[in-house]
């Protein structure tokens, strides 16, 4: 069976009002945004969304409102990836008991785990829960810890809830490995990036990505990966060069700079928690002249 | 100035030497003769697995002279200049020039890690001190992680006309995409070429070229997969990606010392590695050998010279 996890899947910020609490109705409203635009599957809350600024409380509370916004009309699947491993194991179960569709988990973070370590940690999450679990592997944020091939076809052979990977390498080399160890072995694994780096992975394997812009450009997103999947290599380049220009506007203080383009594109979604910055109105300024020049002011839905 | 130098596929032959560990020039005329008729549209040399920096600089010169002698033009060459000092990385690119080599190529210094503005500096140097085209070699895995941005990239564009490429072994799709969707707008012709046999990702991103350390041993494997990148065939491209991405594996962790072991078990022995590298002992030996059996594209690939 294809997995359900494929496409450009949308990871929504966390709305936050003026005094930095939760903001449900705006996050009800971009939840809808985003699977009325053409997500095919939502996820929350990655780091994008400020996971670890969130307390675990905030985090169940607004984990639920995603799936019964959702409600049941694509895949949901909980980011659970917390400081403290209890909290973690804490998160999936809540995960399932609410009735996520899957779950998704870095490798752990602060200790510089071993490879033992990570399979110890992975064993321990996918035998706690029925759920499908999908992992994180991000070596460049977590100083060169990452699930190597090897690793990764040991999970696999050893837990049938284990079934895919969001791949933040963003390295053909270190995509390859995963893609060669895995895909022999379970053909319906989810081999997805973060960020839309399709372009590159598409043609190994990959079967669809994260989303950094998917709030500012989600018809460029579907545009993307379409071109990607029918092999139109010219028209694919096009597209991810636009939307890498958009990364590189976005990745620095992610995702401070993200939520003041949403402001531009009449979608105000709240500051940004410290110690992050909220982008000043001079950011927001120069990123609406960027999204004017790249062609996605007109080109991409306005207000909700 | 645009350039108009298209490298394509580039072998970068080994460096074979005797049992004293003289450069085996004989033995080099052979692997030239067999990389030339094995599909090379360029040649570059000496890379790092061609034990550049194991060589004096009056044997750099010399291999170089003799290589161009040999090819008499048939193929064009890529001279490797990296060099710690600047001022002797740039004397070599003039003898690159002046040899007749049709481009050069460099990395950021060894050993030391200058921060990017002596590094810019650096390159500018060196690529100024000829006329021919200069291919900035971006090898984060070779040099302790020493690598350039984009942004670096594109300040040397603006001072240096005959910056023509860079050959990248970062693998970094993000500095990749980059580099190649604002260079070529500045520099119309600038060119990325994959350091190693890891092209697909690089071919879909706008690589045109690829340099091929494995040609050595799979070369009807390496030309497969550079004709389906150039043509864009980047789906059927997968299966022979795959093969060489397992090759590249085994040989990897040895290095120059597995590189040379598997030529040997292709019939094609280069000698030993000069010191301080080790050869493989006969254990590691069998074990790679015993690897090499389980590619099974290696079957078809040509025995000897």
């Amino acid at each position: 069976m294809p997995t359900k996890f494929r496409g450009v899947m949308q990871s929504p910020v966390t709305p936050l009002k003026a005094d930095f609490s939760l903001d449900l109705p705006t996050f009800e409203r971009l939840l809808d945004f985003h699977v009325r635009t053409g997500a095919t599957a939502i996820s929350w809350p990655h780091h994008k969304g400020e996971s670890l600024n969130l307390t675990i409380g905030e985090r169940k509370l607004f984990a639920q409102a995603a799936v019964r916004v959702v409600g049941g009309r694509i895949p949901v699947t909980i980011h659970v990836s917390a400081l403290a491993v209890e909290n973690t194991m804490e998160l999936a179960r809540h995960a399932e008991a609410i009735g996520a569709d899957g779950i998704l988990a870095i490798t752990p973070y602060f200790w510089a785990p071993s490879l033992e370590a990570i399979h110890a940690y992975f064993v321990r999450l996918c035998s706690s829960i029925a759920l499908p679990v999908l992992s994180y592997n991000s070596p460049s944020y977590l100083a060169g810890v990452e699930i190597t091939g090897d690793l990764m076809s040991r999970l696999i052979e050893q837990l049938p809830n284990f079934v895919g990977v969001k791949e933040a390498s963003f390295n053909s080399e270190k995509f390859l490995e995963i893609s060669r160890a895995a895909l022999p072995q379970r053909p319906d694994f989810a081999l997805l990036t973060g960020v839309e780096y399709l372009l590159p992975s598409v043609p190994l394997g990959g079967v669809g990505s994260y989303s950094a812009a998917g709030s500012i450009c989600p018809n460029l997103c579907a545009q993307l990966f379409d071109a990607c999947v029918s092999g139109d290599w010219p028209r694919a380049r096009e597209l991810q060069y636009k939307i890498s220009r958009l990364w590189i506007l976005f990745r620095d203080q992610y995702p401070s700079s993200l939520k003041g383009g949403m402001v531009m594109m009449g979608r105000p979604v709240g500051p940004t928690r410290a110690p992050l910055p909220t982008a000043s109105p001079e950011r927001q300024a120069y990123v609406r002249s960027e999204l004017e020049r790249l062609g996605i002011l007109d080109a991409e839905p306005h207000g909700w | 100035m645009a350039t108009t130098f298209q490298p394509g596929l580039v072998h970068t032959p080994a460096t074979p030497f005797t049992r004293e560990g003289a450069i085996d020039l004989d033995r080099y005329r052979k692997l030239i003769e067999f990389h030339l008729s094995n599909g090379a549209e360029t040649l570059a040399l000496p890379m790092h697995l061609g034990e550049s920096v194991s060589l004096s600089d009056s044997e750099r010169r010399t291999l170089l002279e003799f290589v161009i002698k040999c090819v008499d033009g048939r193929k064009p060459i890529i001279a490797h200049v990296s060099e710690t000092g600047t001022v002797i990385a740039a004397a070599l690119a003039v003898h690159a020039q002046e040899a007749g080599a049709a481009a050069i190529i460099a990395t950021t210094p060894y050993y030391w890690t200058p921060p990017p503005r002596m590094v810019l500096e650096h390159f500018f140097r060196i690529g100024s001190a000829v006329k021919i085209p200069f291919f900035l070699y971006n090898a984060p895995e070779d040099m302790q992680g020493s690598k350039v941005n984009a942004e670096l990239c594109l300040k040397l564009i603006e001072k240096l006309p005959n910056f023509a490429g860079v050959v990248d072994l970062s693998f970094d799709w993000q500095f990749m995409i980059e580099l190649i969707s604002d260079a070529p707008i500045v520099h119309p012709g600038f060119q990325l070429l994959a350091g190693a046999e890891l092209m697909v990702s690089a071919g879909a991103i706008g690589a045109t070229g690829m340099f091929a350390p494995l040609a050595g041993i799979a070369p009807r494997l390496v030309r497969e997969l550079y004709e389906l990148c150039r043509d864009q065939k980047l789906f059927e491209a997968r299966k022979a990606q795959e093969q060489l991405a397992a090759l590249r594996q085994t040989v990897k962790p040895g290095g120059v010392a597995s590189l040379k072991a598997a030529m040997r078990a292709m019939g094609r022995d280069c000698g030993e590695p000069r010191p301080p590298v080790l050869p493989l002992d006969a254990v590691a030996c069998q074990k790679l050998v015993g690897e090499l059996d389980t590619i099974a594209s290696l079957r078809s690939e040509p025995r000897g010279w």
